[in-house]
């Protein structure tokens, strides 16, 4: 009976010596080499094989911000494993959190080998996690001043360009009524009486102000310095003429229309596909939502956002694609190697204009076949008719962090007029910019 | 021995446990104090500045912290009332020896059973669509509308998704608490003729201290800390009005980048959440009655 004990107290000892040995070797491996995969071991396995096979690379992992190609990127994943027989581990998107657990991720060690960055102070942010690509083959073709640098380096790869403006539909209105602050809010009023909500926003934070408010700060002469002035507590919001008339486009965006606090990004595009609403402030990536709803029986188009008179859509590169410069060598020539089939095989450039819908920024990704809006951006691009995304030089997370939730009270609280939503704009950002 | 064996095993047991604990909560605890005197944006590359004190002074400035601190009191007294009051009412219906005491016990189990985050999204819908739905449908707007766009009625919703949750679990301590008091001491208050509301409040109600002490500390503890259900239900919105304390804490050090100052935070945080909850064990404790 004794060593029947004594026989089992070994054997839980040794379970959990094992137990603990196993934790601490799973962290080590993270640590060093930060592929953050769940399955440490695959990643071992992986490499094993590497020196049988020359094209075998690691397995890697992929991490970006756009909800919109999560399904067509596994998808590409997919077709990348059976093309070349590495793989290729996308996580999911995680939409507005999404700085937030990048920043985790990488903080713990653990972060993606492949991962997007905004342009702008998200990349500023970052910037020590991101790898010099100055050597690599497929930044060669990016178009001039695309490339997302630091200190004089390539260090990412654009998504493609991206614009946004009004979004509209063409039996419903008519660009020619829609051109500066009187014609906007008689359309608005006119819509209002037959039943259709004239302009939609959606609760999202980018959705809700960040996207809207970038025409009043792209209009200013010179953006950067008027948001260096604007952090400095130089200039007001509430001073600037350009400001003004947006706050009076806020009014009547908020007496004519649905509240979008109530309106989810998808019910703001459902009701615009089935013509419930005529316009909607939006991008060329929200026709990949109108797609699914097959043929809408209507003409889309894209229109500028009438600030002052603008003629401009607003046209920006939202993310790049860059690699950790903090995960082991073999994992980034893994991820060198993804990027290079994305940017130069048939399958990868067919998906980033096909798939993904993107409007190339490489010059060797041609583009012939694009969607409406796509097209209008495209266009404009093309013709210069185009302003800077100025939110992508605003403070680190000011969007998300304090400009949504004053913009949440001004069309939460009945009373509140434009005017005194730019003052609280002027106070959020006054403490946001300290 | 025989002695020298027990140290041995007491080892075995507690040795791993302690080093998981203390990698685990006790050192991370202590680099987060270190941490909360420094002004740090939370990138390992960038430099970390000491700054003393300063942090601690910063947060009884911050408007915001401190919204969410009265955000976080009116939800716990709100939650506490409710998760202990609803508790306590399943608890005496399930032992009244109904036929179907059993399914409901189950069934008032469930939702404990269901994610926090997960809970907050369905809540979301109910509070956000069927809520829209049913005003409409029966008129009663004063009641059903977006509870999720009104500020006030925003920290309700929580109360109500939090009370959903823990309510059974608290009932199943009461249900224990219940079963363990004699039938003999029921019988016998019945023949002295004691009516219900006697028998409760002098005889159950004083037993049940001890589940009391438990349930009280775990919704104390537990409505304090409420993340989960925060972020699913309401994202600390409309305008952060329902923005509670460890949110708060999560969007300084990851919405703003202020990582020292979210840790000075955290240990007041704690501070607080330690110094509540002990003095209701001890007020709770010294109530109880030995039989």
């Amino acid at each position: 009976m004794r060593n029947v004990k004594k026989a089992f107290g070994i054997v839980t000892a040794a379970a959990l010596v094992a137990g603990l040995a196993g934790c601490g070797g799973s962290n080590g491996g993270n640590d060093s080499n930060a592929s953050g995969s769940p399955s440490a071991s695959a990643s071992g396995s992986a490499s094993a094989s590497a020196s049988a096979a020359p094209e075998k690379f690691e397995k890697i992992s992929l991490f970006q911000s756009k909800v919109e190609i999560a399904e067509p990127l596994e998808a590409l994943a997919k077709k990348y494993k059976e093309e070349t027989g590495n793989e290729v581990e996308v996580w999911g998107s995680a939409g507005d959190a999404y700085a937030t657990q990048l920043q985790a991720k990488l903080t713990a060690g653990q972060g993606p080998t492949v991962f997007s960055v905004a342009t702008g102070a998200e990349a500023e942010k970052f910037k020590s996690y991101l790898y010099d690509l100055s050597n690599e083959p497929f930044t060669a073709s990016i178009a001039p001043h695309m490339a997302l640098e630091a200190d004089g380096k390539v260090v990412g790869v654009p998504y493609g360009v991206e614009g946004f403006g009004i979004v509209y539909n063409k039996s419903l209105v008519d660009p020619k009524d829609v051109s500066n602050l009187d014609s906007f809010t008689k359309t608005l009023e006119k819509l209002k009486a037959e039943g259709k909500n004239g302009f939609s926003l959606s609760q999202e934070a980018y959705f809700l102000i960040g996207h809207l408010i970038n025409m009043p700060f792209a209009l200013q002469a010179d953006p950067q310095a008027f948001i260096d002035k604007l952090n400095k507590g130089e200039v007001k919001m509430a001073d600037t003429k350009e400001f003004q008339e947006f706050a009076k486009f806020l009014d009547a965006i908020k007496a004519n229309g649905t509240n979008p606090m109530e309106v989810k990004y998808d019910t703001q595009m459902g009701d615009f596909a089935t013509g419930k609403t005529a316009m909607v402030h939006q991008g060329n990536w929200s026709y990949g939502m109108l797609k699914d709803y097959g043929d809408l029986g209507f003409d889309i188009g894209m229109m500028p956002f009438p600030l002052a008179g603008n003629t401009k859509l607003s046209v920006g590169v939202a993310s790049n694609w860059v690699i950790n410069a903090k995960a082991s060598p073999e994992q980034i020539k893994a991820a060198s190697a993804f990027l290079n089939w994305l940017f130069t095989s048939e399958t990868g450039k067919n998906a980033i204009v096909n798939e993904f819908k993107f409007i190339p920024a490489l010059t060797n990704i041609e583009a012939d076949d694009l969607d409406p809006l796509s097209k209008a951006v495209f266009e404009a691009t093309k013709s210069g008719q185009t302003v800077t995304w100025a939110f992508n030089m605003f403070p680190q997370g000011i969007i998300v962090n304090d400009l949504a939730p004053a913009a949440q009270e001004f069309f939460l609280d009945k009373n509140m007029t434009g005017e005194q939503f730019l003052q609280k704009l002027d106070a959020a950002w006054a403490k946001a910019a300290k | 021995m025989s002695k020298k064996m027990d140290k041995v095993w007491f080892a075995v047991f507690t040795v791993p446990l302690l080093f998981v604990f203390a990698t685990v909560v006790i050192i991370p605890f202590l680099i987060g104090i270190g941490y909360s005197f420094v002004s740090w944006d939370g990138i390992p590359a960038n430099p970390k500045v000491f700054v003393g004190f300063d942090n601690y002074a910063k947060l009884f400035q911050d408007e915001r912290f401190l919204a969410s601190s009265w955000h976080t009191i009116q939800f716990t007294v709100l939650a506490l009332v409710s998760v202990n009051l609803l508790g306590l009412l399943l608890s005496l219906f399930v032992t009244a020896k109904l036929r179907t005491s059993n399914a409901a016990r189950t069934l008032f189990f469930m939702p404990n059973l269901i994610g926090g985050l997960i809970l907050g999204y369905i809540w979301q819908f109910i509070f956000t669509d069927a809520f829209k739905m049913v005003g409409e449908k029966t008129g009663l707007h004063s009641v059903f509308f977006n509870w999720l766009l009104d500020p006030q009625f925003a920290i309700y919703a929580m109360v109500v998704v939090f009370t959903w949750q823990m309510a059974g679990y608290t009932m199943i301590i009461y249900i224990a608490g219940i079963q363990g008091i004699p039938d003999d001491l029921i019988e016998a208050a019945k023949v002295d003729g004691a009516n219900l509301w006697h028998r409760l409040t002098r005889i159950v109600f004083p037993l049940l201290m001890p589940a009391f002490t438990i349930c009280l500390f775990l919704t104390l503890s537990g409505a304090f800390k409420i993340f989960d259900v925060n972020l699913s239900l309401t994202k600390g919105g409309p305008n952060n009005a329902s923005e509670m304390f460890a949110m708060n804490i999560f969007n300084e050090i990851f919405g703003y980048g202020h990582y020292g100052l979210g840790q000075a935070k955290a240990i007041v945080f704690f501070l607080i959440v330690a110094i509540l909850t002990l003095t209701q064990v001890v007020i709770t404790k010294r109530r109880e009655v030995q039989m």
